[in-house]
């Protein structure tokens, strides 16, 4: 399409400033069940969010139909947005940044590799799923990869494009003992097919279910507690979501009025990295800002809010290159974090431990967590810790405490940090005590 | 949206290879939205969703692909690349297309979409200005409509005959979120009603400057909640939207994606007592213009009552057509999903607890000590283990009989099996309520519900210690 058409017909009906992405996206997923191929889906698909102002006002459309009227429909209605919004701030388009870090992240190799060789590679894992325990009742397999390209352009000129490609294989099993059912679930995300490990895969699936059996409840009370990295990642989400700007502005975040002061123990120390190229790089934002890495919290101490241009402006801020748009305005976002890890490994670090809980999973943070206030409660799962050591697995327990709270009773990271499917690197944590609730 | 023509020939192209089956799924999403932040609009949008979904079974094998282009060269490009996966002899030639006649379950007068937009905002800041006056810790109020009209067509072959359906779903949801600050905290309050229905449902039938003001106070009234004791209590479940309860920890399990394969705690469950005897439960489609309703599934199917639970037995799952290949039952029209770009799936509708005899105050009155939970935020379930877990926004000790202080964060857990066990009082106020709900074929609208309900014992996790 030529998108010059779209800044002249938007000139024409008052949209005097004006940006348009287009973001373009492939995938391929499959499924296998049984030893059968269950689910095989290929997608290609397009869209295009569009923003301008007219006097003086943000209004924004966005469509996945491409073609003769497509800039009819995002000019109509973003004039008949803007005309709605009430926003007092004056709003405006951002023209570019001086400088942008481009790098190339899109790895051509991965999309040529044949389906075959991608179905051969999770024939493999089930089997060797199914030969490595006779407890082995049922395994799903399964093969993503996913390609995305966005462009960015205004009414200024600016033009950036930037491409990615990753894939992830996932492996869930059920086993089954006496009465008991038992199942356990792992990821592995990469932009190159040689990371993944199939044995290690295999193994780490098969025993972290066979670990759960003869699971029981434990004593309520309050526990030495150290989280699993993967359940630490979704914490962290949690928190940083509370350095959105936008919610501080608006008096409902817990870290209002807390920039430059300890908000946390000072074992914690958080970066946010859009330029580290990896599969979640991004070296521009939703309005055309060059994105940039920064340190969120430094030794406990927060350093900085994320912003988008609107918010910055309300704080007398740059933006920090963390602006979104959707859902018919600017929002902001994050991506690509890294909490810096221990030096002690998990066994040394759990060591002085005699009577604890480790925690491996949770269900229902989504509805178990207050956002506002971090107050958090949701059912858990993991193993008691004695004496120093892993022992009896816990089921059916929960987990419960203040997000704020928690980070302030951080003893340690282990040095086991791993990159998550929500793009935040993070490491098994050591909390002095948290409320575990059982019998 | 596209051709009989060249849907008859992407059908043909799809089933080359040997496919039993195939299906066309096309639609076309044109939402209206409208977010208002302390009575001042801060965005008001229309994002259209446009695109195809196209499927091919082969006995227990499925293939899905999906484009947002719907030129033939696109369509035909994507059933050769699906039917690719095959290859078998060609079962089937499609040779004439039929429209069966949909059933309407949903009626509408009054669009929403005919309303001027003016009206709809006034309605919006009318929410806010009641929810804000309540009282003056009340800090934020978000209040918004989302109003959606999906065009529908499918066309689906299993035979020499095709089938083509056109279905408009058309739903409108309002929301308030209340946020309350004092020096305990923040507290927010949810409330959104939906439903299939038209504008004067909400204007007239709903009563919502009274949701506006609960709103406003329930988020004040947490301000001031204890902690939830934690430990095994009695638990007595307002009506309405308690029946989430049912939803995550029995819905889920009796979906035929989880029980065709051996992966839900409810597979060889038909005939067998799964629930305590004063249980029925219903998955219902069809109920006129509420918000889980629909006229038809995502692959064609009428919607249908399906009876769940009678007295305590499992009798009946949720099924479609690929899942109901390995229990080799027929579909009940509870396909759906979110979009075309979502493969459908078993998914629930308006889904609960029947009715029983109890009066709901007597129940209360019987519970000498224990928590009354009069509204959740939501919660998950694993089908294969059948634990659950759900977290109450809105939660009181019972205390002689009595609903006394308020306390929060309060989770529920256990497992499907034992819950169902465990409830011993039915009462007879059923009541529905709205939400939405995601799984492996995105997030669709469905309703819970169930009269209010008292569990003998419940594991409940809070960080108030033990209850006394």
């Amino acid at each position: 399409m030529n998108f010059d058409k779209f800044f002249e017909l938007a000139a024409s009906k008052g949209i005097n400033q004006s940006q348009l992405q287009i973001s373009r996206s492939k995938s391929l997923s499959i499924s296998l069940f049984r030893r059968e191929i269950e689910n095989f889906t290929v997608n290609d698909s397009q869209k295009i969010i569009a923003a301008g102002v007219v006097n003086g006002k943000y209004g924004s459309s966005a469509t996945e139909k491409l073609d003769k009227d497509t800039f009819e429909f995002l000019t109509k209605n973003i004039v008949l947005s803007a005309s709605l919004n009430e926003k007092e701030q004056e709003a405006d388009i951002f023209k570019g940044s001086d400088k942008y870090h481009k790098k190339n992240v899109y790895n051509p190799a991965l999309a040529e590799v044949p389906t075959e060789k991608k179905l051969a590679l999770i024939k493999e894992i089930e089997e060797k799923i199914y030969a490595a325990d006779s407890r082995v009742a049922e395994v799903e397999v399964g093969y993503s990869e996913r390609e995305s390209a966005s462009e960015f352009y205004n009414s200024f000129g600016l033009k950036l494009k930037q491409k990615a490609n990753y894939f992830y294989v996932s492996a869930a099993v059920v086993m089954r003992q006496g009465t008991e059912t038992k199942n356990f679930f792992d990821i592995v995300l990469d932009k190159d097919l040689s990371a993944l490990n199939i044995d290690e895969m295999v193994r780490k699936v098969v025993e972290g279910a066979a670990k759960k059996f003869g699971a029981d409840s434990i004593q309520s009370k309050k526990y030495p507690t150290v989280i699993d990295r993967e359940v630490m990642a979704s914490l962290i989400g949690y928190f940083l979501s509370s350095a959105i700007a936008d919610d501080v502005q608006r008096h409902t975040s817990m870290l209002e009025g807390k920039l430059g002061q300890k908000i946390a123990s000072s074992r914690l120390t958080i970066e946010e990295r859009p330029l580290e190229k990896n599969v979640f790089f991004s070296y521009f934002d939703g309005e055309g800002v060059a994105c940039k890495n920064k340190v969120v919290v430094k030794n406990g101490v927060l350093q900085t809010y994320f912003y988008n241009r609107e918010t910055a402006k309300k704080d007398g801020v740059e933006s920090t290159g963390n602006g979104t748009w959707g859902g018919g305005k600017v929002g902001t976002g994050f991506g690509n974090v890294f909490v810096k890890p221990g030096k002690k490994s998990f066994e040394e670090m759990i060591a002085p431990i005699k009577d604890g809980v480790y925690i491996t999973d949770v269900a229902g943070l989504g509805t178990g967590m207050n956002s506002v206030s971090g107050d958090f409660s949701c059912q858990a799962e993991g193993f008691h810790i004695v004496d120093g050591k892993v022992a009896e697995p816990l089921t059916l327990i929960t987990l419960s405490g203040n997000l704020l709270k928690m980070l302030n009773d951080l003893k340690e990271f282990a040095s086991d940090a791993k990159m998550t499917l929500e793009a935040i690197s993070v490491a098994s944590a050591y909390i002095k005590s948290m409320n575990i609730g059982g019998k | 949206m596209i051709s009989k023509s060249l849907a008859l020939k992407v059908l043909n192209a799809a089933l080359a290879t040997g496919g039993d089956y195939a299906e066309i799924y096309v639609e076309e999403i044109t939402p209206e939205s409208y977010m208002l932040e302390n009575g001042k609009v801060e965005s008001a949008g229309s994002p259209q969703a446009y695109g195809c979904g196209l499927r091919i079974l082969n006995g227990f094998r499925s293939v899905y692909g999906y484009t947002s282009d719907l030129s033939a060269k696109s369509l035909l490009a994507l059933a050769e690349k699906l039917s690719a996966s095959y290859d078998e002899p060609r079962k089937i030639t499609v040779e004439k297309m039929v429209s069966p006649r949909v059933k309407q379950n949903i009626k509408i007068t009054d669009h929403v979409r005919d309303v001027p937009v003016e009206e709809k905002i006034g309605y919006l800041k009318e929410l806010y200005g009641v929810t804000a006056a309540v009282d003056p810790r009340i800090v934020r109020v978000q209040t918004g409509l989302s109003s959606t009209i999906k065009n529908i067509e499918i066309f689906n072959a299993e035979g020499p005959v095709a089938n083509h359906f056109t279905n408009v779903e058309e739903r409108t949801r309002v929301f308030i979120i209340a946020m309350a600050a004092g020096a305990e905290g923040i507290e927010t309050s949810f409330y959104g009603p939906g439903a299939s229905a038209g504008w004067s449902y909400f204007t007239k039938e709903l009563d919502y400057k009274a949701i506006a003001k609960e709103a406003g106070e329930k988020a004040v009234m947490m301000l001031g909640a204890k902690e939830c004791p934690s430990g095994r209590y009695t638990v007595v479940i307002k009506n309405g939207w308690g029946g989430v309860l049912f939803h995550e920890a029995c819905g889920h399990p009796l979906e035929a994606s989880a029980t065709s394969k051996g992966l839900s705690v409810f597979s060889d469950s038909i005939g067998k007592p799964i629930a305590s005897p004063c249980v029925s439960a219903w998955d219902d489609g069809t109920i006129p213009n509420e918000w889980g309703s629909d006229n038809i599934d995502s692959e064609g199917v009428p919607t249908q009552k399906n009876e769940l639970i009678r007295d305590g037995v499992c009798v009946g799952f949720m099924i479609d057509r690929f899942n109901g290949r390995r229990l080799d039952k027929a579909p009940n029209g509870t396909a759906r999903r979110q979009s075309y770009k979502y493969c459908p799936t078993s998914r629930m509708s308006n889904t609960y607890i029947a009715a029983g005899k109890d009066d709901p105050e007597q129940i209360i009155k019987d519970t000498p000590l224990g928590i009354y939970v009069a509204n959740f935020g939501g919660g998950s379930v694993d089908p294969t283990t059948g634990e659950f877990n759900f977290s109450a926004s809105e939660a009181y000790i019972i205390r002689d009989g009595k609903i006394c202080e308020p306390v929060k964060g309060c989770t529920l857990i256990g497992t499907g099996q034992e819950v169902l066990m465990q409830i011993d009082r039915v009462g007879n106020d059923l009541l529905l309520g709205q939400g939405n709900c995601g799984a492996a074929s995105g997030s669709v609208p469905v309703n819970v519900g169930q009269p209010t309900i008292r569990l003998k014992e419940i594991t409940v996790g809070g960080r108030g210690g033990k209850l006394e």
